[in-house]
């Protein structure tokens, strides 16, 4: 490992800097009377219009271990990692047919997490914590894989490769963590809002002038295509298979097109049903603010494709391959190399500071929406029912504290490849309350005991299956696809599958014994609500809205 | 989307052709991603790129301008007012 460039060393921590001092004016930006209440704290004031949201959500979505790990699967595997690619492109068609109607319910009614729209529609507090519960367990691993995601570009920048003493190797990423702990707990969602325009900012410049300025210095993009097909299609001597795919290929095993359809669609169905991309949504002003975002956030799937391909150009350039051969195998490391051998070191130092603060900002939401679901589903719910707004968003502020202390202790102690797995884990699990969230935005008719039965068969099949997978090389967590039929598809999809039928067949039985089936608070006008203000026009609090 | 409440008379009854044109460019949208045999093929090559990846890139400029439509098309089934409650 090379020692660190002052050049751009200097360049990301000014910037760093920079993005430190937002995140702590932005307690001040549009400052509400009382900013002690979960709808500031949590949800910016739920005041942010389309242009807002865009950035908020953007920010949200595209993490920094999406820069990193993308490119990382294409360089390992080949096309079967532009799934995110397709992944990215479906997500907002069929987003759009629900999320409106989750931001109506919850803005009539005041619902903060999703678990609170699923306490209301079923009037089950069980229900609600099974929700909250995998919300938050899907949460943590993604958070410390924004932490993972630093740890990358500091190793390339050499920032910590050399101290033997793990305190001192880790000290740049725990300064990093520390900055981001207080921000949030001062600033709350205006931080990740207002950290977003830089962050945005940052990733499109980078990425725009990667894509026209690397394919030159590579011998144009046919050889970067070239030299993909020419890796992927030619044999492992260790496997004596091919090292990846360049197009899906037309088989029934492996990383077939079933396969790539499977977890695009999966993937897609999961991620607006993360906690914290429905706290972004919930953030927005007005509906048509949601509607307006799924039409212009396709343009991030447009740099997500760039940046996919940045793990074609890292096979195309010998060096990177080097490096990266050199640092024991780690994809990881394919996007940081590949910047760090061709920009010049001051464009280095700008595209590094851009995926260190794409990190901050989705594991800054990440950390809201995991307290807000703590706070409201779990200490509101069971151990302090009359907990005053002041009081809950004081246990919410805590609450990201803790969590974020958890991913960062995940970050530095486990293994990387323990949280990737677990990150895996949580793309199948979150999947796993897609009838519960969907379903329940357009029908009543599932049975709420129903609804948990399916869950928990989901959450086992899932995580069973998940262990399973094995290759020649790895004999667990190998992957997120497993065979069924003889056709590998994506385990998730198999898992909510498998939900789903037993919510369909258990729903009548328990109807037919007349279980009891809970009251429902929520009425079919409200899901296509768009209410003028922001709060005290709510017909049906939930005890959220009792001012205290 | 297509299916809201029972009211009256739902949006859906009174505007047949919108929400049939809306119903097919959401249907249309996701099967031309995730029907994978259309596009999962190296050739015909556009410039140097290979099909395959010439058509996720264009297919996300398209997804965007057909949901603009869809919203477009949306207005016109419940206008002027967006939502039937609260105004």
């Amino acid at each position: 490992m090379s020692s660190v460039n002052a050049t751009t060393f200097t360049i990301v921590v000014v910037l760093f800097v920079l993005v430190t001092g937002i995140g702590f004016a932005a307690a001040r930006w549009r400052r509400a009377a009382d900013m002690m209440h979960l709808d500031e704290w949590g949800l910016g004031g739920r005041g942010f219009g389309t242009f807002i949201t865009w950035f908020l959500l953007g920010g949200d979505l595209y993490t920094a271990y999406t820069f990193i790990a993308v490119p990382a699967l294409v360089f390992g595997s080949g096309s079967i990692g532009f799934f995110a690619v397709a992944y990215t492109i479906l997500v907002f068609p069929i987003v759009l047919i629900f999320l409106p109607r989750l931001w109506s319910v919850s803005r009539v009614h005041g619902y903060v997490t999703p678990a609170d729209f699923i306490r209301g529609r079923y009037g089950s507090r069980g229900l609600a914590l099974a929700a909250a519960f995998t919300g938050i367990l899907a949460l943590m691993p993604y958070i410390a894989l924004q932490l993972v995601g630093i740890q990358s570009v500091l190793q390339v920048m050499g920032v910590n490769a050399n101290s033997a003493n793990s305190f001192v190797k880790d000290l740049p990423l725990i300064i990093a963590f520390l900055v981001l702990a207080v921000f949030t707990y001062v600033s709350g969602l205006r931080a990740p809002a207002m950290i977003a325009f830089v962050k945005d900012t940052l990733i499109y410049v980078f990425v725009l002038v990667a894509i026209f300025y690397l394919p030159t210095r590579l011998g144009g993009w046919s050889h970067i295509f070239g030299a993909a097909q020419t890796h992927f299609t030619s044999i492992n001597p260790k496997t004596g298979k091919p090292f990846g795919t360049f197009v899906p290929s037309s088989g029934s095993v492996g990383a077939t097109r079933f396969d790539f359809a499977s977890l695009a669609l999966g993937s897609a169905v999961a991620l607006f049903l993360y906690p914290h991309a429905i706290t972004g949504t919930l953030a927005a002003k007005r509906r048509s603010a949601v509607k307006r975002n799924m039409v212009l956030l396709p343009a991030y799937s447009v740099l997500l494709m760039l940046i996919a391909l940045f793990g074609y150009m890292a096979v195309a350039d010998p060096v990177t391959s080097a490096n990266i051969k050199k640092a024991g195998g780690n994809a990881q490391l394919a996007v940081p190399f590949l910047f760090q051998h061709l920009f010049p070191s001051w464009f280095t130092g700008i595209a590094f500071a851009g995926i260190i603060i794409g990190a901050l900002v989705p594991a800054a939401i990440m950390s809201i929406a995991a307290a807000n679901l703590f706070t409201r589903n779990v200490f509101k719910e069971f151990f302090k029912p009359d907990a005053s707004p002041r009081l809950q968003t004081q246990m919410s502020q805590w609450a990201s504290l803790v969590v974020k202390l958890g991913a960062l202790l995940f970050a530095i102690e486990l293994p990387h490849t323990f949280s990737i797995n677990l990150q895996l884990l949580g793309g199948v699990w979150i999947l796993q309350l897609a009838p519960m969230m969907i379903g329940g935005l357009f029908t009543r008719w599932f049975h709420r005991w129903a609804l948990l039965t399916g869950w928990f068969a989901g959450m086992i099949y899932g995580t069973i299956a998940a262990y399973n997978v094995a290759t020649p090389t790895t004999s667990h967590w190998a992957g997120s696809s497993d065979i069924v039929f003889g056709h590998s598809i994506y385990i998730g999809l198999t898992a909510v599958i498998i939900n789903l039928v037993i919510v369909v067949i258990l729903t009548p039985v328990l109807r037919a014994v007349r279980a009891p089936e809970g009251p429902d608070e929520t009425l079919p006008q409200q899901y296509t609500a768009e209410p003028d203000e922001v709060r005290g026009t709510t017909p049906a609090g939930v005890g959220a809205h009792l001012e205290g | 989307m297509t299916e809201p409440p029972v009211r009256r008379q739902s949006p859906v009854a009174a505007h047949p052709v919108t929400s049939a044109a809306i119903t097919v460019l959401f249907i249309a949208l996701i099967f031309f991603v995730l029907y994978t045999p259309i596009y999962s093929s190296v050739t015909p090559k556009v410039g140097s790129w290979p099909f395959f990846y010439f058509y996720l890139l264009i297919f996300m400029p398209i997804t965007s301008v057909v949901l603009g439509l869809v919203l477009l098309l949306q207005k016109r089934m419940a206008p002027p007012a967006d939502g039937e409650v609260g105004r």
